[in-house]
């Protein structure tokens, strides 16, 4: 991984410096993440500098990534006659997250009013999730949980980092099943418990190259598709037996 | 060396991916089965979600069995019009069974029912092998010589046709709803069906075991190409790297599965093959029972 951010953290200092009107300045390392069919997952960098000194008591900031939303079905499985685990009850959430990061210099519970949380979304907790279907929390729950342990969802796993009291950065980790799509970036400055600045950066998760073409044709013509994979199978097969054909 | 499935939208070992095509590949020629009932488990215990790993599965035993059907062809052992009628059968039944996936999926239960078409259809097939073929090896030497032909219920039926490959004179009722039925169980369980379809030709058909291969690996071709295109338009859920990838190792993996195959004896092979279709069963069983890790599971809204 190269660390040609860090270059760049140095280069936005000095024009920070002269900027002294914008208290907040904020930068992301890529603005384009992509899926080839050796994708292994990926990370950026949101960097920035304030123009008040960073730490406990002074400034603080809050960095929130947002992934495309997708409906989701949640199903919770039950003993059918004490015997076989069948799906049951199921709640289906719209609009969920597909990524959803956030870190700061400090916890976001520390730093703001409750309501204020609440109101902004800043923090698994308070994430607007509405369900139909099922009404028990323990569905809300479970799917804070599942998405958790599959890495699309963190918070606070690590803070960001303070350089030189007004610098900042944080690595945002995107797994290999990041999904594709627009992402949006909120950095926050929080001074005496108020948001006081904040800057909005996006970047894009894109399929390139093969795999990208082979996720378009599917969808854009499955028959042509379904056809190009029936040929395809067709042919390995029998180029298989040839190349193997013992005699 | 990780890969990106683009259909799957996941990154998996092709190493791993080549080497389980390998296993069912040799396991394939050894007993001259597709292989479908035991790579679908497979790919499904790695993670691949359910609705991609029966779609590609198809998808992949289209591909391992094209080359038995050729070396079958050249030799004369295809009882086309038989096959045909399988096909006829075969199509409708694919068709049906694709409907059934879509609305299970719609449903969220389409993890259970492939797990108990699994259990229900690999248990009973895996048991009767077994039973068969230890009788078989039991009395090896006190031969009882069958009867060649036997009338049954099924020669009253209408609509009869000569078939001269597998000289029946029989009605087209019974191989037409032997292909439909198979045709349901390889959309649902993402399978050729060979397993199935060959025991029940030899033994619901009466057909002689000469043409039954050949004639089997005609309908499967035929009948995972369905499935695929209907999976692949309906369902969207075909991999093709997926497929590729298995089938590189299958097709390796085939030609010293049958080689090693031509050493064993046939009531051998069968029993052992039946042990294996059993001990998939029992898997996937106990699956079923075990009480889950996590009681909770989400999935994308359709």
């Amino acid at each position: 991984m190269s660390r040609w951010w860090l270059l760049a953290l140095l280069l936005v200092s000095p024009a920070a410096a002269r900027a002294q009107e914008a208290p907040l300045v904020a930068a992301l390392s890529r603005t384009d993440i992509e899926v080839t069919t050796g994708f292994t997952g990926a990370s950026l960098v949101v960097f920035g500098s304030t123009e008040q000194p960073i730490g406990p008591g002074a400034d603080e900031v809050l960095v929130i990534a947002r992934g495309p939303t997708r409906p989701v079905v949640v199903r919770r499985k039950v003993s059918v006659a004490g015997l076989i685990w069948v799906n049951g009850p199921s709640a289906r959430f719209d609009q969920v997250p597909g990524y959803y990061v956030i870190s700061g210099s400090r916890p976001a519970w520390q730093i703001l009013p409750e309501e204020e949380r609440q109101r902004n979304a800043l923090g698994l907790d308070s994430l607007p999730l509405t369900s139909t279907g099922a009404r028990s929390p323990a569905f809300r729950a479970a799917l804070l949980e599942l998405e958790r342990n599959s890495g699309l969802w963190l918070e606070d796993s690590e803070p960001v980092e303070i350089a030189g009291s007004r610098l900042f950065y944080v690595r945002l980790p995107l797994p290999a099943a990041v999904p594709t799509g627009d992402y949006r970036v909120e950095v926050l400055l929080v001074r005496s418990r108020r948001i006081v600045a904040r800057e909005e950066l996006s970047f894009r998760v894109d399929r390139v190259g093969t795999a990208d073409r082979i996720a378009t044709v599917a969808q854009a013509q499955p028959l042509l598709y379904g056809l190009a994979c029936i040929i395809a199978a067709a042919l390995a097969g029998w180029l298989g037996s040839v190349l193997f054909r013992r005699g | 060396m990780q890969v990106y499935l683009p259909i799957a939208e996941m990154s998996v070992d092709a190493f791993l991916l080549m080497g389980i095509g390998f296993g069912v590949g040799w396991l394939s020629g050894l007993f001259g089965v597709g292989g479908g009932f035991l790579l679908t488990p497979l790919l499904i215990l790695i993670g691949i979600p359910s609705p991609v790993a029966v779609a590609s599965g198809a998808n992949q035993t289209l591909g391992a069995s094209v080359s038995g059907l050729i070396a079958q062809w050249r030799r004369g052992n295809v009882d086309a019009k038989m096959g045909g009628v399988l096909l006829a059968g075969g199509f409708l039944g694919s068709f049906a069974g694709v409907q059934l996936f879509a609305l299970l999926r719609r449903i969220g239960q389409v993890d259970l029912a492939v797990s108990l078409f699994y259990v229900v259809v690999l248990g009973t097939v895996g048991a009767l092998m077994v039973m068969e073929s230890a009788r078989a090896i039991l009395r090896r030497r006190g031969a009882v010589r069958r009867k060649l032909h036997e009338h049954t219920w099924a020669h009253g039926l209408p609509l009869k046709m000569r078939f001269r490959k597998s000289r029946l004179y029989i009605s087209i009722i019974p191989p037409a709803l032997v292909g439909f039925g198979i045709g349901v169980l390889s959309a649902v369980m993402g399978v050729g069906g060979g397993f199935m379809l060959v025991p029940a030709m030899i033994y619901l058909l009466g057909m002689p075991t000469s043409v039954v291969i050949g004639t089997s690996l005609f309908q499967v071709v035929f009948v995972a190409a369905n499935v695929t295109l209907l999976q692949a338009v309906q369902l969207g859920t075909v991999d093709i790297l997926l497929t590729l990838l298995l089938l590189v190792g299958g097709v390796a993996g085939a030609q010293f599965g049958a080689a090693m195959g031509t050493k064993l004896k046939g009531e051998e092979t069968r029993a052992l093959l039946g042990l294996l279709v059993l001990g998939v069963a029992l898997s996937l069983l106990w699956g079923l029972l075990r009480p889950p890790g996590n009681l909770f599971s989400a999935g994308p809204a359709l």
